[in-house]
């Protein structure tokens, strides 16, 4: 399977390029940053942690291996190849997706949050490939990181706002359609999973769709010709 | 193998590329040779299914390139001008890699000796010369054996030994039944490799045949030679079918009197300024 190749080459770079020691870092600052927090925060705090960062990574690390895909021409290389766009995307999505995942629970387990943990996994890691999606979606696009940057201000600002709103202070059940909330949901097992799961989904599917398209789109732009 | 009809193209409104056609038999090397920026890289990309918006016909193996699939590729070997690994990966790591994208692949260390490069199989590319990085790149082209090699300016910038390494690889898959597509602006590895040559020119092909005829039908061969005539040094030029004709020569030849003679055959750059009227450098 082309697929598993592909993946088992993104893990390979990510570890060579140090990813892998980045990924480590953050988790022991998180867990040593939560155990900071009073007991009676702590929950709202990991949840907090694991849905803005180690699920958010994806976004900014995304735009890194992409960038450096792009300075050092491996793309050309990958154009010319049987490789599909859609087999780029999800081998990206999948590397980044499992050791979200994985930090997710290092950090979720501690913290005592872990009540189900297949909803916990599924939702961390739906949402990990949904910021992905977004960040190679933008990756595709820019050529610097100061431009990759600034582009993934908004995506930030809408991809959290809602959710900080709902965590917080805001808790109808209409806003279940938003990604965000819905990750929320699905890990801090305040009822609703099912839906949850679906309109995850659902967002996840559409941004792995739009990142396709853009990923052929520049496979394509190769050639050095705008479509 | 390659059978282009009425191709036309441009990156802008000018026109470009413009009715372009030619063929290249299975098991041939063909060369694009014309100076920077004539179109050599732009029709290298149409051939390789990159550029797909242009007009006419461009059968690849088969396959009419705009509407290639990613099966299309696994037969493809694209070496480009520059190089395309990972810089922090080894030698080894990269070639292992782009070798599991495909279907079929031949053994890396045997590649990796070809070039020269078995004892830096484990040194990150970063740490590599431009050189090294070359032979690297395309090595890579041939990793799953394809039957057509796209090779972009494959000795452009590299030292004599590197230069001579990579030629002999490229006379090496000739002779396995490879078809090869060779980009160049050097007329001697055009001379030397191509079994034909396209002269290129503002995305033009201006001539097209062996090097051999090219060199031949033209400029016929010269002799010059040279003697002293009152204590002067004259130089005399005349085709190499007028020998005998040369009253002059036979008589320094009879008198021993000639300090130098050659014979040489106008180069292919030297055909290239005749027909198009531009250097190739
Ligand atoms: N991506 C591009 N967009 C617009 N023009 C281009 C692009 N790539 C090349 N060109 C132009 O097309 C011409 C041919 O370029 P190229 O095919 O790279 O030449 P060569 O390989 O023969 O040196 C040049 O004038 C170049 O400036
Ligand atoms: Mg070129």
């Amino acid at each position: 399977m082309r697929i598993g190749k592909l993946l088992m080459g993104d893990v390979h770079f990510q570890f060579k390029y140090g990813f892998y020691f980045i990924y480590f870092l953050f988790t022991i600052l998180y867990i040593g940053l939560l155990f900071a927090f009073p007991e009676s925060w702590r929950q709202k705090a990991a949840i907090l942690m694991i849905f803005s960062d180690p699920a958010a990574m994806g976004l900014y690390f995304m735009g890194a291996i992409v960038l450096f895909e792009k300075s050092e021409r491996v793309l050309d290389s990958i154009a010319v190849s049987p490789v599909k766009p859609l087999e780029y995307v999800l081998s990206k999505l999948c590397s980044i997706g499992i050791i979200s995942t994985v930090v997710s629970l290092a950090i979720g387990i501690p913290a005592g949050i872990v009540t189900n943990p297949i909803t916990f996994i599924l939702g961390v890691f739906l949402c990990s490939c949904m910021f992905s999606a977004v960040g190679l979606i933008i990756a595709c696009k820019t050529t610097t990181l100061n431009q990759f940057v600034l582009a993934t201000i908004p995506a930030e600002i809408l991809i959290n706002i809602p959710a900080i709103i709902w965590l917080f202070w805001y808790k109808e059940s209409w806003l279940l359609i938003h990604p965000g909330v819905s990750m929320i949901v699905l890990c801090a097992q305040s009822g609703g999973a099912f839906p949850a799961l679906i309109f995850l989904f659902l967002w996840t599917a559409l941004f792995v769709f739009i990142a396709c398209g853009a990923v052929n789109k520049m496979l394509k732009s190769v050639g050095g010709v705008k479509l | 193998m390659i059978r282009v009809n009425n191709l036309c193209f441009s990156y802008t409104k000018k026109p470009f590329i413009e009715n372009t056609n030619f063929e290249v038999e299975s098991g041939e090397i063909f060369g694009f040779l014309g100076p920077s920026g004539a179109g050599k890289s732009t029709l290298q990309k149409i051939l390789t299914g990159l550029i797909t918006s242009y007009r006419g016909s461009v059968i690849v193996n088969g396959e009419e390139v705009r509407r290639h699939d990613n099966g299309f590729y696994e037969n493809i070997g694209v070496d480009f001008e520059f190089p395309s690994l990972y810089e922090k990966l080894t030698a080894r790591e990269n070639l292992k890699f782009f070798a599991s994208l495909y279907n079929k692949h031949r053994d890396i260390d045997k590649l990796l000796l070809s070039v020269g490069l078995i004892n830096d199989a484990d040194k990150k590319v970063s740490d590599f010369s431009k050189g090294m990085k070359s032979r690297l790149n395309f090595i890579k082209a041939l990793l799953h054996d394809p039957q057509i090699l796209f090779l972009d300016e494959p000795t452009s910038g590299l030292d004599p030994s590197s230069s001579r390494v990579m030629k002999d690889i490229i006379l090496d898959e000739k002779t396995k039944g490879k078809t090869i597509i060779l980009t160049t602006h050097n007329m001697y590895d055009a001379t030397e490799l191509c079994d034909r040559v396209a002269f290129i020119v503002d995305g033009k092909i201006r001539a097209l045949d062996t090097p051999r005829s090219l060199i031949m039908g033209r400029g016929a061969s010269k002799i010059a030679y040279t003697y002293l005539d009152n204590g002067r040094e004259v130089r005399t030029e005349i085709p190499l079918c007028k020998t005998s004709e040369d009253e002059t020569l036979s008589r320094l030849l009879r008198e021993n009197r000639l300090l130098s003679i050659h014979s040489g055959e106008p180069t292919l750059n030297d055909i290239f300024v005749e027909l198009t009227g531009r250097q190739l450098q």
